[in-house]
């Protein structure tokens, strides 16, 4: 089935394409499902780790085996710590535009220096 | 008397001797005058003949710079294809601006379209230094890092280092679902070669479907860049997989409405589990000497991606971090944007060979997303209630980070307006960077 004005055709593909296509793509699932593995494993040896710290300094270890907290509830703790730090409004001075100058004496605000003291004798 | 008369006719004839002499020198000095005047004329005549000829050259020189300015200008090089392409520019640049479809992507590409395609004088064996392709160039300089894919590795670096792949590390699960839509890699592979490519082009357009397109361009450059008998096809690859990356939100959502029922695209997922500093520092470490020893060749993206994470989620080097998730990226972004965008130069770009690769790209984008959708669903067979996996999710396997996933978000938000699922998508989006990566090396040492 070969169309030879456009080189169109099955015969394009030959038995090697199709095993690179086989094992190309395998070889995307082998490693991701390696990758799948260790990090399904990890946690398991994590919980393993601490269980056993916890039992060696003679700690209650609770029965609650799910030690994990949600994501949902971390982004509001999060979220709220954000705020309470960042967003505190409660001590502002309320003063936004004007900024008292740390040298207060100028010759332009000086007494001596004032119009008046040309009337004096 | 005769002394006196003598004397007489001596001065007489002296004073005629001198008259006559003074007539001759009046004569001879009136004829040089004439002859100063004539020969003045002359001197005249030339000059005024020689300024004639100069005028005459100089009009002639002028006319000539005139018309070397005219046939250097765009106006007398214009084609059709030129004109189709600065429309093709012009319209990226409005599908950024007015949809915000990518435009930190469309604005630089668009543009770069346009600078590429404004047409000037190309004779043959004549390099003025001006386009892309002509050595000596600024843009041709600028190009290098596309060819020999210095870009590629650097955006991953950046990607890298704004990735957080602790949604993936929480469900490791869903990284099965960014291997299978690397379906649509290999199955754009046959593709390519049916249509009469030859396998090393077919590869590279094949990567196509993994909607990354910094590995596409990376592969192209490798592959299929106009040596070992093959064409270069960098641009229309590159066009071709940013455009469809682009075009996320218009291309996923029926194909996903199409796969899954009512039923499914209301599965709510169990949320994701917060994940430890210890887990987030191992996964570039484990991820990277995993994928390095399995695909050697997909080291420099998974080696600067792996890299950039740990940057991330090391904390200690912040500073780096930085630089590389927002300067760095960025300036590589903007270059590589305008170079990907000036290498569609007309006379190259526009060929029935282009068209055959956008059409099998948007093939391998459709055949990605179902692949995902459809494992997905496979998956759920072997799960339990709690476990199970919104269909829909899979569709963000394909790697075009975070734009599917934002689609996927949103369609979910459509069949029920509770139900956030972009975290879970998160996770199969950043595992199809991986797996697109992966691929890509093996279709590096299998075709190069």
């Amino acid at each position: 089935m070969t169309l030879n004005i456009l080189n169109i055709g099955f015969s394009n593909i030959g038995i090697e394409d199709i095993i690179l296509v086989i094992i190309g793509y395998s070889i995307v699932f082998a490693a991701l499902v390696a990758l799948f593995y260790v990090f399904n494993f990890i946690p398991k040896i994590i919980n393993v780790i601490v269980r056993n710290k916890l039992r060696r300094q003679g700690k209650h270890i609770t029965e609650n085996t799910d030690l994990s907290v949600t994501g949902e509830v971390n982004a509001a703790i999060s979220t709220a710590l954000f705020l309470y730090f960042n967003e505190i409004h409660d001590k502002e001075s309320n003063v936004i535009t004007i900024k008292r100058v740390s040298r207060r004496y100028s010759p332009w605000s000086s007494k001596i220096y004032g119009l008046r003291n040309f009337r004096k004798p | 008397m005769k002394r006196i008369s003598i004397l007489i006719l001596i001065i007489l004839s002296l004073i005629s001797f001198s008259s006559q002499a003074e007539n001759y020198q009046a004569n001879s000095q009136l004829h040089e005058v004439q002859d100063t005047v004539l020969k003045k004329n002359e001197v005249d005549k030339s000059i005024k003949a020689t300024s004639q000829e100069t005028a005459n050259s100089s009009i002639n020189s002028a006319e000539k710079g005139v018309n070397r300015f005219i046939s250097f200008t765009g106006f007398k090089n214009v084609t059709y294809s030129h004109i189709i392409m600065i429309l093709v520019g012009l319209f990226f640049i409005f599908l950024a601006i007015k949809f915000d479809y990518e435009p930190l992507l469309l604005i630089p590409i668009g543009m770069g379209i346009i600078i590429g395609n404004i047409p000037f004088y190309q004779g043959e064996g004549i390099n003025i230094q001006l386009g892309i392709y002509q050595q000596g160039s600024v843009m041709y300089y600028l190009y290098q890092g596309v060819v020999k894919g210095i870009y590629p590795p650097l955006i991953f670096l950046g990607i890298g280092a704004m990735t957080d792949f602790s949604s993936l590390i929480s469900n490791p699960r869903l990284m099965l679902l960014g291997a299978a839509a690397q379906v649509g890699i290999f199955i754009t592979f046959l593709g390519a070669l049916y249509l009469g490519f030859n396998p090393a082009e077919a590869g590279s357009i094949g990567i196509i479907g993994g909607a990354d397109g910094p590995t596409a361009i990376f592969l192209s450059s490798k592959l299929a860049n106009g040596l070992h008998g093959t064409k270069n096809l960098i641009g229309p690859i590159a066009i071709a997989a940013y455009s469809y990356m682009a075009l996320v939100p218009v291309i996923q959502p029926p194909i996903m409405k199409l796969l899954t029922s009512k039923k499914e695209r209301l599965i709510r997922m169990k949320p994701p589990r917060s994940v430890s500093r210890f887990e987030k520092i191992m996964f570039p470490l484990i991820g990277l000497l995993l994928t390095g020893f399995i695909s050697p060749s997909s080291l420099p993206l998974l080696g600067m991606l792996f890299f950039g994470n740990l940057l991330k989620e090391s904390t200690v080097t912040k500073r780096l971090a930085e630089t590389a998730k927002n300067s760095l990226i960025d300036i590589v972004t903007i270059i590589l944007g305008l170079t990907v965008g000036a290498s569609t130069q007309a006379d190259v770009f526009l060929t029935s060979t282009s068209m055959l690769i956008f059409i099998l790209g948007a093939i391998s984008f459709m055949i990605a997303t179902a692949g995902g959708v459809l494992f997905a669903k496979v998956m759920n067979l072997f799960l339990n209630k709690e476990n199970k996996i919104n269909p829909l999710v899979g569709a963000a396997g394909v790697s075009a980070v975070p734009d599917s996933a934002r689609v996927v978000q949103t369609e979910g938000l459509k069949e029920d307006p509770t139900n956030h699922l972009l975290m879970h998508a998160m996770a199969p989006n950043v595992a199809g960077v991986i797996g697109s990566a992966v691929a890509a090396g093996i279709l590096l040492s299998f075709l190069m």
